[in-house]
Parts: C-alpha cells; structure tokens; sequence
C-alpha cells in the first residue's frame, strides 16, 4: 500500500502524529510491535498525565484512551502486533517491511515519523556487579510485571536510581504490600520530579540517600542483598559501603531513545540526547521526510510536551517546505531540541525544549541571533528532571544561539 | 619416592606450611597456608615432577570453612535403580560430546547434570572460540585434542544445526622484531598440524578499522567461533534424540566403589547402577575422582571475566584479536592473554582475564576485574568504547596443575574413565576427547566397540526467523503465525522461536533456558522489554502458574507472588 505517513510506534507520540497528520488530510499507517495501542502508558496505572493538555490528571491509560478513540474516529488504519524489520529509501520516499501474525509486508511512503519510544539502561551499564539472580530488574520492567501482569516480583526491595519510573514504582510496591528499604541515587541531586519526590516518597515515608550507590548483588538463585556504597563527585564509590538484605533490586537509572531503525536509515543521533538532530517541526535535519517524535527524539519530563511536539510533527507532514536551516548552538545547557531551526518563516513562534545542566534557584534563558542578543526569559528554580520549554519569536539570521545563564 | 624429599626441600625453602607425601600415585599436599597464593604456589612447585600423576593439593587455608556446593534443592528417588551402561556425571560441553559420541554404540546412557539446564557454567561462559592451538605447548593433551577437535567442527555445525564460522585469529605482535621469530612459528604450525601466515601492518588493517598495534601479527585462519552453549545444547538434544537419558538439578552425592570398581553412584534423586561411570564433572571433577577412588589431580579454579559489546561495535574488529605472548618456561600466567573476540551473532567479546579464586562457583563479576579487561583487550582496537559494553560475565576454569587435561581411563578404578580439568580450549576439543572416552567406556562395557545402528547424527535447529530471507520467513509465518509475532524487539525473536525451544528433547522451562536457546534478552535492553513477556509465554504454554516461572531453577522465581485479588 502507499500512505502519506507510516507512524512507527504507537505510543503517545505516535497516536498524536498520526491524528494531526490524518487531520491535514494526510493518508497514515500506525506500525505498533505490541498487541496494543498506547505504547508505555498502557502500564502507567498512577495518575498525573495531562495536567497541561487537558487540564485533567489522567492515568495513562485513560490519557492514551483518548488518543486512541481520536486514532478510531479518524479512521487511521493500525498494525498491532507488527515489527518494523528493515526501512529504506525509495523513489523520494520510503519502503517499510514489516513481519507480524499475518505475514510479511511491504508499504512504501512519502514520511515517516519514528516514534519508537526508548528503552531503559541497563543494571550492567551502571556497572553493577556480583552475581545475577532472579529479582534484579529494571523500572519498566517491573512496573509492567505489577501492573500488566499481576505479579509481584519481590517483598523487600531497594530502588537503585531516582528516575520517574523509580520513584513510581516506590510508590507502587509499598501500595501492593512490598516493603522499600530505600532509593539510592548516585547523583547530588533526585533524578525525577519534585512532586514524584513527595507523592511517591515523602508521602510513605521512603528515604532517599543521594550520592550513594548499589555496587554489588548477592545471592545465587535470588537476590539476597545488595551492596551500597557512598559515592564521590565522578560518581565512583568510595569506602567499603554497607550490605542491604533484600529480594528485589529495581533499576532506574535512565532512559535511551531507541534510534535503530534511524541508524538503519543512515542517521546520526546526537550525543546529547540520543535521539537524531532535528527541525522545530521534528524533521530530520539530515534527511527530508523523516521526523521523531516522543522518546525517541529525546526524553521528556511529561507526556504533554511528546504530544505537542508530535502535533507538531505531524502536521508538517502534510506540508512541503523549502528548508533554509540554520544549527542551534546551545551554551550552559545539557541539550536543546530541535538541534536546528528551519529560518524561513520569520514571524512563526519557535518552541525549543531544553534542559538544565543543575538546579539553578533564579536563571534567564538567552536567545542570540549573528551573535546579537534578540531575545530572553527569565527562570525561577530550574531543574534537570524538569524539561524546560520556551517559545522565541525571532528574525532569519544566519547563526541562532541559546545560553542559559545563572543569575544572582 | 624420590620425588616427595626433593619436593618437600623445596616447600621448606619456600617458607612453605606445607608437606609432601606420596598418594595415589600422586604427590599430595597437606598443612596449612596463609593465603590462596601460597595453596597455589606448592601446587605449582609439586606439579610437573617426573614419575608422578600429579598433584593432589589438600593444603588448607587458614581460618577457611569447607566450600559449599551450589545443590538442587529438589530430594526424591525418581532414579532409585536405574542401571544405565554408562553414566556421564556432568553436562557441559564435554559431558554433551561424550553423551551424544556413547549413543552411537549400542550402550545405554544417562547423564546428570546438578543445574538446572545443560551447559550453564563453563560451558557457556567462555568466549566461544575454535581455537587453532598454536599457543599451545606440543605434545600436551591439550594441543592434541584441541587439532582434531577443531577440524570436527565443520561435520558438527551441519550435523547439529549450529553455526559456526572461521573469521581467523589474528595474533598482533607487541614489537617491530617480534616478526623475526615467525619462522618459528610457522615451524610449531607445521608440526601440530595449524595453518598460520605473517600479516603485514597494512593488512592488519582489513582486519581491525584502527589497530592498536602496528607492527603486524601472523593469521590463523583455522580459529573459529560458536556459541559454546548452543553446540552443548544441541549435542545433548542430538544424544537425547537417540536415546540418552538427561536428568538435570541431580547431583552426585557419593559412591560406592568394591574392589577398584565403581558399583553405585548416589544423587540427590536415588541410587543409580551404572556398568561404567564418566567423569566430565568440571570444576568438581577432582571430588568425583576422589569418590570414584583415583584422584590425582587437584582443580584451582581460575576465573575469568569477558566483556560482551553492542553489535554496533562489530565492524571495528572482523576477526578475533590476539596479542603475541611470549610464554616463559616457567611462571605461572596459564592464560593466552584473551583478546578481542567476534561472537557467532557478532557481538564483540572482551576478554577473558585470568584470576586464581579459592571458590569453584564464583561467578560474581568485580568492578576491578572488569576495568582491567576493558582496558588490556581494548589496547588492541582502540576505537573500542567503555560505552559499547552491554554486559558482562564471569566463570571458573577448571585448571589443574599441571595445566593439561586429565583424559584417561582409570588406572585405579576399573570401570572410571575420566575427562577432568577441562578448561580453555575445552570447547575445541570436546568433540575429539568425546570420541576416545565414548571408545574407552564402550569397550570397558561391551568388551567391543558394538555399534548402534539406528544413531542419527542430525538434529535441527529452531528456526532463526531474523536471518530468514521474506519469501521463507513468509511461508513459515503461513504455517505458524507464532513465527510472525516479534517478542524481543532487540534481536528480533519470535514467539514462535521461544515456544519451540521449550518444546525441544531437552524439556526446560526457565527464562534463561530459553534465552540460551534462542537468544530472546541479549540484545541491548537485556531483557528489560521481553521478559514478562517470555514469563506469560512459558506459563501459558507449559501451564505453569507465572507466579513459579523461574530465571534459572527452582529458587529464582522472577516475579513469586501474585498480587492481591488477581487470579
């Protein structure tokens, strides 16, 4: 078949980009490996989803439900339970192969937009050693293992890592009748939200130790206690650190954006967000035709932002533009997406999403345009977990800047 | 024995605790070290003396209680009374050779395996090489079965259904006049039978993208990869397939042995009563002599850490890497410095190291060891980065001290034939040790080298439905859409895939189990997006509740307790 758009993965961001896509008029195919739309929402039972889209704390769930229904009543055609197996260029567009129940198939397509999601690091690239029993597990993993599956992996558990997921899952164990010993954060500073921080640990009572770390498991069929260990500054442990008994070690150490079938593309990702380099509308800049969307593209803080970025995203899909792009440096800053700005439009409002390297109490936000400050946002309690996102109006130039800055 | 006084001078002069009497033919070390390092350095001070067996070292450390051994935790009599002609105690990869070489005679055959699957310690954590041989002192066992072990490999791997492939091993000289000492070489290859060739520096670089090296090396291009867990498995599934009785999580737990005989071996699971007993025990294999009544020999487990990269790391090396080592003639660096290894799914091994552990079963990584390893085997590819590791793992070797096999039959024990002390390149030589042993005990039972005539030499694999091309994978999907629905998306197993490997000769039932079968959680994510997945699958399919789905045997239960109110 031919389609305007093949959306891969059909998660948050891959519903949204179909939808504004099948809006403008766009024929679209949503590709989801899974049995099931909504992608990791699905096992997100706590709310909090859509505060800033609809107003509403929603479960996830009941925040992809809404999608979904928007994904029927459209008519946007869906593969569930389809792999994407390989993907290349053709005729100006793309061939996309896929393998599911019913066989294999092949569609071509003018877009495509990856909306693949990402995939959580592992205990081993944290370097945890010892041995490898049954109850080391990651966030995600655990989290679908308690709410998708029934199951409760362990009683006693430690909780290596502040992430989002991390805390939640704190939360979410005490709630089944687990008891947490901890979360043990290696950074200075928490990983996840403030008000992940309060609802899922203050609230029950669950310490947080920063800058202290799981080093090693013990135990030979099932994990008997971890090892934790203070860290230093480059994050190594120092001292001998202290044993931990318990029968579950949850890893949530961060998140990778799954960029395989990118790289098949020939794409490089940036090594700031591991996610491919792109355009305010998601486009690649390396390639015409191709967007990510969602966590693929980079992590985000809240599901609102993966659906207004892929809004975004699918929309353009349907536009044929003349790019004039120009690279966005980024000074004081861990990331900026998009990594460059298509400049033709001069009086379109940009929207940048960004995040800080640490906590800064008061900060201001600096555009430079040829090197010439052309505009600023002033920031109050600035935090890594929490994505920053910011629109700048801004006239065509040649070199486009953004340097966050701490103020006094 | 003249032996002992000149060993027992040498102990004392050491400063050694340490004293030497004779035993079994054997010289046998007794008293009391300080460290692990001086249990190992009487060892190795006693080994290697002309007119003895070896060394049997029961010099204990200080302050150290019994080693406990990892046990099944299942007691019953399901095996009371069975009377197999031949038992094989231990199924690893040697085991699984001589288990499936038995079944071509017309003898029966069980094996017991302690774990819960087949070819779960050495076997499967090793770096999977074929190796040439040509680091290999002439003459040894080692060398010998190593050769006509690796010129097996090709009939086994379209036998068996495994793959295997000869990318070659390229040893990288660590200095410019090293290349002087290749006619040397090339003269050891002559005379064990290994093809070898000099490699300029600019060819070394069709080989690695960036050497770390530049002075050139000389090729093997016998060396070869498999994936040392699948070719165990599949032998045992071969050897099952035409007969042989495989009973995992049965541990020996003694024997009763009459007149240099053995008469029953005792498990966990009943008393069996074998015609001839194998010992393939790994690094227990010295405690099996010893019940069986011929221990010569002592196992000091050297362990070993590798490191497994992301594929994405494949095309900086295309071939398995070696540094040139120059072994002295005596010391005690037993390894062959490991290297840079190209798996059979092309993964990147780092690796292995080589530490002396008092335990048998410490398979834990450390972070020391593991940084050691990244930074040696790295020098050889520089463009090798910390960040492509997506795991790493451990396992024991089972040396002796004399640093060679024991392949024999017994010379005590009348129906015992031993293949002990097996470590690197067991994996090479397993199929040829399998060949003399399967002979010894054949003959030892039949009194003849009767053969079976219904053996079939082949087995099938599961279908790899990634490597497939569309038009097959397409008219297998047709005939099971369970072939069709991807479950670990990192490297593209089907559901299809994960229900065959439980149903195989081998009944398993474990996530590892599967995952060694068919590769589903060993890509970049670990498992992290497949495993409740694998747990459903295994449960429905098996109707095992999912609450008692298992990683690795009873005890790991992945996820023990259903959750209030769900079914």
């Amino acid at each position: 078949m031919n389609y305007g758009l093949i959306v891969i993965g059909g998660g948050p961001a891959g519903l949204k980009a179909a939808c504004s896509a099948a809006e403008k008029g766009l024929k679209v195919l949503i590709i989801e490996r899974e049995a099931q739309l909504g992608g990791i929402l699905k096992q997100c039972v706590h709310d909090g989803f859509g505060v800033i889209r609809f107003g509403e704390k929603l479960t996830g769930p009941e925040y992809a439900y809404r999608d979904i229904t928007e994904v029927k009543r459209l008519g946007i055609e869906c593969l569930t339970g389809t792999f994407v197996t390989g993907i290349c260029d053709k005729d100006g567009g793309f061939v996309v192969e896929t393998t599911s129940a019913q066989g294999i198939r092949s569609d071509f397509t003018e877009k495509i937009a990856l909306a693949t999601g990402c995939r959580e690091r592992t205990p081993r690239q944290v370097n945890i050693h010892g041995t490898r029993p049954a109850g080391v597990l990651a966030a995600g993993a655990c989290q679908n293992f308690v709410n998708l599956k029934g199951l409760l992996p362990g009683k006693r558990a430690v909780i290596l890592g502040s992430g989002d997921i991390g805390l939640i899952m704190a939360r979410r164990l005490t709630l089944e009748g687990a008891e947490v010993i901890g979360v043990y954060e290696a950074k200075a500073t928490p990983s996840g939200l403030q008000r992940n921080i309060r609802q899922c640990l203050d609230d029950f009572g669950i310490p947080l130790h920063l800058k202290t770390t799981v080093t090693d498991v013990y135990g030979d069929k099932r994990v008997e206690a971890v090892r934790v260990s203070a860290v230093d500054d480059s994050m190594n442990p120092v001292g001998e650190g202290e044993i931990v008994e318990c029968d579950l070690l949850v890893v949530s150490v961060g998140l990778i954006p799954e960029n395989e079938l990118a790289e098949k593309l020939g794409l490089q990702t940036d090594p700031a967000t591991k996610g491919i380099a792109v355009d305010q509308y998601m486009m690649s800049a390396g390639k015409e035709g191709v967007y990510a969307v969602g966590n693929a593209l980079h992590v985000h803080d809240l599901v609102d932002y993966v659906s207004e970025g892929a809004a975004t995203a699918g929309a353009d899909a349907a536009n044929t533009r003349k790019r004039s792009l120009v690279k966005v440096g980024a000074e004081g800053l861990m990331y900026v997406v998009p990594q460059y700005v298509d400049v033709s439009d001069a009086n379109e409002k940009k929207t940048f999403y960004m995040r800080a390297p640490r906590d800064m109490a008061v900060a201001s936000v600096k555009l430079y345009a040829d090197g010439e400050l052309v505009a600023e946002r002033k920031l109050k309690n600035v935090k890594p977990p929490e994505m920053l996102r910011i629109q700048f109006k801004f006239r065509a130039s040649d070199s486009i800047t953004l340097r966050l800055e701490e103020e006094e | 024995m003249a032996f002992v006084e000149k060993i027992n001078k040498k102990l004392k002069k050491k400063g050694l605790n340490v004293t030497a009497s004779e035993y079994n033919g054997a010289v046998r070390l007794t008293g009391e070290a300080d460290s692990w390092e001086e249990v190992l350095e009487a060892g190795r001070i006693a080994a290697h003396v002309r007119g003895s067996r070896g060394v049997v070292n029961d010099c204990r450390l200080k302050g150290r209680s019994p080693e406990t051994v990892r046990m099944p935790k299942n007691e019953d009599k399901s095996l009371e009374g069975i009377a197999p002609d031949v038992l094989v105690i231990g199924g690893g990869i040697v085991g699984a050779a001589i288990t499936r070489e038995l079944t071509r005679y017309a003898v029966t055959v069980a094996v017991v395996e302690k774990e819960y699957d087949v070819g779960t310690a050495q076997s499967a954590r090793n770096d999977g090489m074929i190796h040439a041989g040509i680091d290999l002192k002439p003459d040894c066992k080692k060398v010998k079965y190593n050769v006509r072990g690796n010129k097996m490999y090709d009939a086994l791997s379209k036998e068996l259904d495994v793959p295997i492939e000869r990318p070659g091993q390229l040893v990288l000289y660590t200095a410019g006049w090293q290349k002087l000492i290749f006619p040397l070489i090339k003269l050891r290859g002559l005379r064990n039978g290994i093809p070898v060739y000099p490699v300029s520096p600019r060819g070394v670089k069709e080989y690695v993208r960036e050497p770390g090296l530049g002075f050139g090396g000389f090729m093997c291009p016998s060396a070869g990869i498999v994936s040392p867990y699948l070719m165990t498995i599949a032998l045992m599934e071969n050897a099952a397939h035409n007969g042989a009785k495989v009973y995992v999580d049965t541990a020996v737990t003694g024997m009763e042995v009459k007149e240099h005989k053995i008469v029953s071996v005792a498990t966990n699971r009943g008393t069996i009563y074998p015609k001839a007993v194998v010992n393939a025990a790994g690094v227990f294999s010295d405690r099996i002599a010893e019940m069986a009544g011929d221990r010569h020999f002592t196992i000091h487990p050297r362990r070993g850490v590798e490191a497994v990269l992301d594929q994405k790391a494949y095309p900086k090396a295309k071939c398995v890497l070696g540094k040139f080592v120059i072994s002295g003639s005596s010391g005690s660096g037993h390894t062959k410095g490991g290297g840079v290894i190209v798996s059979i799914d092309h993964n990147l091994l780092l690796g292995p190291s080589a530490k002396e552990c008092a335990e048998r079963e410490n398979e834990a990584t450390t972070r020391e060891e593991l940084d050691e390893v990244f930074e040696k085997q790295s020098r050889l590819a520089p463009e090798l980065k910390r960040s492509d590791i997506i795991t790493y793992f451990a396992g024991t070797r089972a040396a002796t001290y004399e640093e060679d096999f024991v392949v024999e039959k017994s010379a005590v024990t009348t129906n015992f034939i031993q293949a002990a002390g097996i470590q690197s390149p067991g994996v090479t030589a397993a199929p040829a040790i399998a060949e003399d042993v399967a002979r010894w005990a054949v003959q030892e039972v039949l009194g003849e080298l009767r053969k079976n005539p219904s053996f079939d030499p082949v087995r099938k694999g599961i279908p790899v439905v990634r490597e497939m091309s569309g038009e097959t994978r397409a008219r297998l999907i047709a005939e099971n859409p369970d072939f069709g629905e991807i479950v670990c998306r990192c490297e593209q197993i089907s559901k299809g895939e994960i229900i065959a490997a439980l149903h195989t000769p081998l009944k398993v039932d474990s996530v590892d189990a599967v995952k060694r079968r068919v590769r589903a959680g060993m890509g970049r994510c670990q498992g992290g997006f497949c495993q409740p997945t694998v747990v459903r699958i295994i449960s429905e399919e098996l109707g095992i509740p999912p609450e008692q789905v298992t990683k690795k045997g009873a005890g790991s239960e992945v996820a023990p307790y259903p959750k209030r109110g769900s079914v």
